[in-house]
């Protein structure tokens, strides 16, 4: 049987077609019996490979190609060694990856000489001695390693490159040298159709359209059959003897490099670092005992009685299962970065399914009381699966790179790399790519894929007749042939990978050897990253920790500093009691602006309507509002049992303990684990198994059989088996695991917290750091809203943060000096470095800041504090114009002022800036109208026309007649159950947000305003979505702007 | 070396070579190994579509360079290519030794 040693994948990212399970799967039907995948510069298929192998029983080999002067060589690892091919083949590659290696010395793998080096091509040329000599002299630099000469015929033109004539004198060329001569096919697909893709993937990495670089001589690079491969050797030879041993010389260099996964990649085995750098000694489990027994003591002080119970059953089980799959060192190992990213005092939280392990919560991994939120421990780790679970944690978004060089310098660089992702052709990628192989204009793809949105490029033909954007598109398929072929070639492309890049959030853990199991190359923080990815950690037992950087911790962590540096109030925001009852009124309101999670148009109108009492209902509310729970029409049921409108159904009296929480409608993993348990009576791990399988349909079968003999053997009826099953069945594809959802109502509630009690540092906190969906100008509304007074810029308070200010009424928020309009980065440093200055001429002269940015100063006012208390505004912009006048600037800092001393007595008397041409200009400037509401500068046509005001709408009936205006804030388009499309604009008047929605005909009325128009009047009935929540059900809408020049020209007309 | 673009009618062996061909109603023979190699189509200029599955016809063409001669005439090299997709002969090519 022939073995294919040179096959890229896929994952050669702009040269391989086809993904490796694939080339596996056709290898395993054409009954071979080993398979090699060979990615260019890198491993990036390999574990993949190795795990398609396993699956069909097919031997793997794995190696790389690499690029050398002249050509290419592939680098294959021997296996069955322990291991050492295997740590080579990773040395290698990264050294490669490095850019400083070499192939002398290489040890426990072969090399193959490819068919393109100088030597080959010197043979292709019938230079036969020169080729000789060539092949020697390499033969003697690679003294020592085991070398073969690789024999390919893509069948070209006699002569030529790859041709059969060629590969004839390559193997004599071979046998005059010595070597083994090895026969390939270079494959780079599966199949001859894809060679097509691959001109596309060339045309892409030589960023060329097609014809204009030198293609792939013809089709042949695929992954032919053994009886094809032993007919090309026949031909190749011309001597059925001397091909028999080209074959047999092929077969024994692929025994040699058929990989042991598990001893030669260490596959499935879980690594962790050494005990010592955890500074563990003796057993790991009764480490992790006494750390959890401590934990109970800090998390549950004084506990006793039926909770101790509780608590301490929970316990036993999570360690228990720990014990028994000997995760105690890995346990251990998160515990250690957690308290690390304590110490460094960076926020962490933990989030999905880890929020639901006591052990997590102990070890303070976690911050959320799985016991307290009833949140099941077996949704997280379980006997049942063995690879090593996730736990994802939360930190600090500014602080994030920081926590990676710590765990770097803190275990070391050879146990800890950065995680890769692989990104792949989506439709927009591919359209431009497509379009660049066949030569189409910029401009023509540019507006081409402007109009790609939501569907995979693989059915791009289907929706052009679909997508009314895509209509040009769709006539153009009748008769232009190029859009054709660029309609066929972008489909082609289709979620092949495209290039590596740094994983947002992952970091491998490893021991010593990590770096002899898993190739690195450099990402573009520097630090090292593995060529896997994350779906193949678990494959190959590495610990991936996902720190996430969230910009709201970030803003609360910020917040909580300002509180101590300017109040002294030293608040532990982990410690604040979780049922604060003016929190949840403060919520109630539907005023979330600025909370996690639940400050969306959407999320806000659900929050009038859910009116949230307790921490349990900010998580239902979180897992409900998701696409799933909506299309499910989930929301509607809840919401009625919660009301009291409708009684809640649960099918049978046993669910209702399980459901009671959310009033009969199943919206947690917990909840679907639970119902399992308790009408099968099968283990909650066991239960968990079954609902991960319940969305493979080839497995749902058999669970559905299980579920209905089993409940029915319990005793439940026929029809309450069938009621559930259909339940459990329909909710397989909305779930969401409520441990992840409480998780996420942490910070949620935190910020709510923050925002009900310490406002001013929290709007500090968000302008800094700006976590949401919404404009800075947005954040500035609520705080007027909230009464958070902005003080505006100004160079001798200012920073590059918002700080918070003491002021005789009490705090106020200074704006950032960021938000300047074109201030450079040096200028902020320059100005904070000199503050305070005495003058405007010592600014010009310490700070020296640009012609523009001292302009723009003076002109938002933030040199007002430098000038006497008579100048105006418009003294303080004229003065700086003298200096800006002045031709060439002193760089003597030291210089004294003396020069400047004529522009102090320059005279006074400019006009004062109007409030309207201040906001104006704020809003020019710094993108924030901080004097005033932009909407002030239209106030008598608003008041004219008798528009309501945001606040003002609760108070009002419902299908009530209104006009309100705004600044558009958020536009949304949510994909809604009947497929029509609906638009919500959510509009800021000062006074907050007044949120309406667009059916189809009122759309069709101004549909020229809908999207593009910034300030918006609005016409509409109000309609009560809850207690607190209005909105306004849209009958039309108009620019702002264009009323209100119209209404200035009738206001002239008829004075 | 002269081009011609002619459909030609192809008798094949058992081994799928040629081992012979009518040209204009003339029967040529041929008279040494043929070589076959693959050459390119330059199909974003030629293929009207190109959707996946198409096959490899649109990407290359079977090229077979035959010595072939009539009767006892002199030997000349002759270029054939065979089109899957038409299952067609055409003769492209042929160089004729000036004294054979």
């Amino acid at each position: 049987m022939f073995t294919h040693l040179h096959v890229a994948s896929a994952y050669s990212a702009h040269y391989g077609v086809t993904r490796p399970e694939y080339l596996v799967e056709a290898a395993m039907s054409q009954g071979a019996s080993a398979l090699a995948i060979t990615d260019r510069g890198g491993l990036y298929g390999a574990v993949r490979h190795i795990g398609a192998c396993m699956q069909v029983g097919l031997s793997a080999i794995v190696g790389v190609e690499l690029e050398v002067d002249g050509g290419h060589v592939v680098v294959l690892s021997h296996g069955g060694n322990g291991g050492l091919g295997w740590k080579s083949l990773c040395r290698l590659v990264s050294a490669y990856q490095k850019g400083k290696w070499s192939l002398v010395g290489l040890r426990d793998c072969t090399v193959l000489l490819g068919a393109d080096l100088p030597f080959a091509q010197a043979a292709m040329r019938g230079e036969r001695a020169s080729a000789i000599s060539l092949l020697r002299s390499l033969n003697e630099q690679l003294a020592g390693v085991s070398v073969a000469v690789e024999v390919v015929s893509h069948l070209t033109e006699p002569g030529t490159l790859y041709s059969s004539v060629h590969a004839k004198r390559l193997v004599e060329l071979a046998d005059a040298v010595g070597l083994p001569a090895v026969l390939t096919n270079a494959v780079r697909y599966l199949t001859p159709d894809d060679a097509l893709t691959a001109d596309v993937l060339d045309s892409a990495r030589f960023l060329l359209p097609l014809g204009e670089f030198g293609l792939q001589p013809n089709a042949q690079a695929w992954l032919k059959s053994s009886a094809l491969m032993e007919a090309l050797a026949v031909e190749i030879c011309g001597d059925s003897g001397r091909a028999k041993r080209l074959l047999d010389a092929t077969t024994l260099l692929a025994s040699r490099c058929v990989l042991s996964p598990v001893s030669d990649c260490g596959w499935g085995k879980p690594k962790t670092p050494e005990k010592a750098l955890l500074g563990i000694t003796g057993d790991p489990f009764a480490v992790l005992q006494e750390k959890v027994s401590a934990g109970l003591e800090w998390r549950y002080p004084g506990i006793s009685g039926r909770k101790l119970l509780d608590v301490r059953h929970r316990l036993n089980k999570e360690m228990m299962t720990i014990h028994q799959l000997g995760f105690s060192t890995y346990f251990l190992t998160v515990a250690d970065v957690a308290q690390m990213i304590r110490d460094m005092k960076i926020r962490i939280a933990a989030r999905g399914s880890g929020a639901g392990s006591l052990v997590n919560y102990l070890l303070g991994i976690s911050g959320v009381d799985p016991i307290e939120h009833d949140l099941l421990f077996e949704r997280f780790l379980s006997t049942e699966r063995s690879s090593l679970p996730d736990i994802d944690i939360d930190v600090e978004s500014a602080r994030r790179h920081d926590i990676y060089r710590a765990i770097f310098k803190r275990y070391g660089s050879s146990r800890v790399t950065l995680l890769s992702m692989q990104n792949t052709y989506r439709a927009r990628g591919a359209v431009r790519d497509s379009g660049l192989a066949l030569g189409f204009e910029d401009s023509e793809i540019d507006e081409l894929a402007k109009n790609i949105w939501r569907f995979s490029a693989g059915s791009f033909r289907a929706a052009t007749s679909m997508k009314p954007e895509l209509a040009s598109v769709a006539a153009a398929l009748a008769s232009d042939r190029k859009m054709n072929l660029l309609v066929d070639i972008t489909e082609r492309l289709n979620r092949l990978p495209r290039h590596i890049s740094m994983h947002p959030c992952g970091v491998i853990l490893g021991d010593a050897s990590l770096l002899d199991l898993t190739p690195v190359e450099p990402s573009g923080l520097g630090l090292p990253m593995s060529q896997f990815d994350k779906d193949d950690m678990d494959p190959m037992g590495f610990l991936k920790l996902d720190v996430l950087g969230v910009r709201m911790q970030s803003a609360m962590a910020y917040a909580v500093r300002e509180l101590d540096r300017v109040s002294g109030v030293s608040l532990d925001l982990d410690a604040v009691p979780l049922d604060d009852p003016a929190t949840f009124r403060d919520i109630r309101t539907t005023n979330t602006l600025g909370i996690f999670q639940i400050e969306s148009p959407g999320q806000r109108e659900l929050t009038g309507k859910h009116q949230p009492t307790a921490f349990n209902d900010l998580t239902i509310q979180i897992s409900l509002f998701r696409p799933g729970p909506m299309k499910g029409n989930m929301i509607a049921p809840y919401l009625d049992g919660r009301h009291g409108f409708a009684k809640p159904k649960y099918l049978h009296p046993d669910l209702e303990p399980i459901l009671r929480e959310t009033f009969g409608v199943v919206i947690f993993h917990e909840h679907v684990l639970r119902i399992f348990n308790k009408l099968t009576g099968c283990t909650l791990a066991r239960a968990d198994e079954m609902r991960r399988s319940l969305e493979d349909p080839r497995q749902k079968s058999v669970i559905e059989e299980f579920f209905r003999t089993k409940a029915l053997a319990n005793g439940y009826s026929a029809s309450v088996v069938s009621a559930v099953w259909a339940t459990l069945e329909g909710f397989s594809s909305f779930g969401f695991c409520k441990a992840h959802g409480a998780a996420f109502a942490m910070p949620t509630y935190q910020s709510a917290w923050l925002k009900t009690h310490y406002p001013v540092e929290f709007m500090a906190g968000l302008f800094t750091h700006d976590p949401g969906m919404y404009p800075r100008r947005l954040l500035l509304a609520e705080a007027r809203r909230l009464g958070v007074a902005i003080l505006p810029l100004d160079v001798n308070k200012s920073l590059d943060e918002y700080r918070v200010e003491k002021t005789p009424s009490g705090k106020a928020v200074r704006l950032a000096l960021t938000e300047l309009a074109g201030i450079t980065s040096a200028e902020i440093s320059r100005i904070i470095a000199g503050a305070p200055y005495s003058s405007i001429g010592d600014f010009y002269l310490r700070a020296q800041p640009s012609r523009k940015t001292f302009e723009h100063l003076a002109l938002v006012g933030a040199l007002d504090g430098l000038a006497s208390i008579t100048s105006t505004r418009g003294d303080i912009v004229a003065e700086v114009k003298q200096f800006n006048g002045i031709k060439k600037r002193s760089r003597e800092t030291s210089q004294p002022m003396l020069d400047f001393a004529e522009f102090g007595a320059m005279p006074k008397g400019n006009a004062e800036m109007p409030k309207a041409e201040r906001i104006q200009t704020e809003l020019r400037l710094l993108k924030l109208d901080v004097s005033g509401h932009v909407l002030e500068l239209y106030q008598p046509m608003l008041d004219a026309m008798g528009v309501v005001t945001a606040s003002e709408l609760v108070g009002l009936r419902s299908k009530t007649e209104v006009l309100v205006a705004g600044v558009r804030v958020a536009t949304q388009t949510p994909p809604m159950r009947s497929g029509k499309r609906v638009v919500f604009i959510s509009l800021d008047d000062g006074t907050g947000c007044s949120d309406a929605t667009f059916f189809e005909e009122a759309q069709a009325r101004c549909s020229s305003v809908l999207f593009n128009t910034r300030l918006v009047l609005i016409a509409g009935k109000t309609r009560r979505t809850g207690v607190r929540g209005v909105s306004i059900e849209a009958s039309n809408a108009w620019d702002l702007k264009e009323l209100w020049a119209q209404w200035q020209k009738e206001q002239r007309q008829s004075a | 070396m002269t081009r011609v673009d002619e459909a030609v009618e192809v008798s094949i062996g058992v081994t799928g070579e040629p081992i012979g061909f009518t040209w204009q109603g003339v029967h040529y023979s041929v008279n040494a190994k043929p070589l076959r190699w693959f050459a390119r189509r330059e199909w974003w200029v030629e293929a009207a579509r190109v959707q996946r599955g198409i096959g490899a016809g649109v990407i290359e063409i079977e090229m077979w360079r035959v010595c072939a001669c009539v009767g006892n005439g002199p030997t000349g090299i002759f270029e054939l290519i065979y089109a899957a997709e038409t299952a067609c002969w055409k003769l492209v090519r042929y160089y004729l030794a000036a004294a054979a």
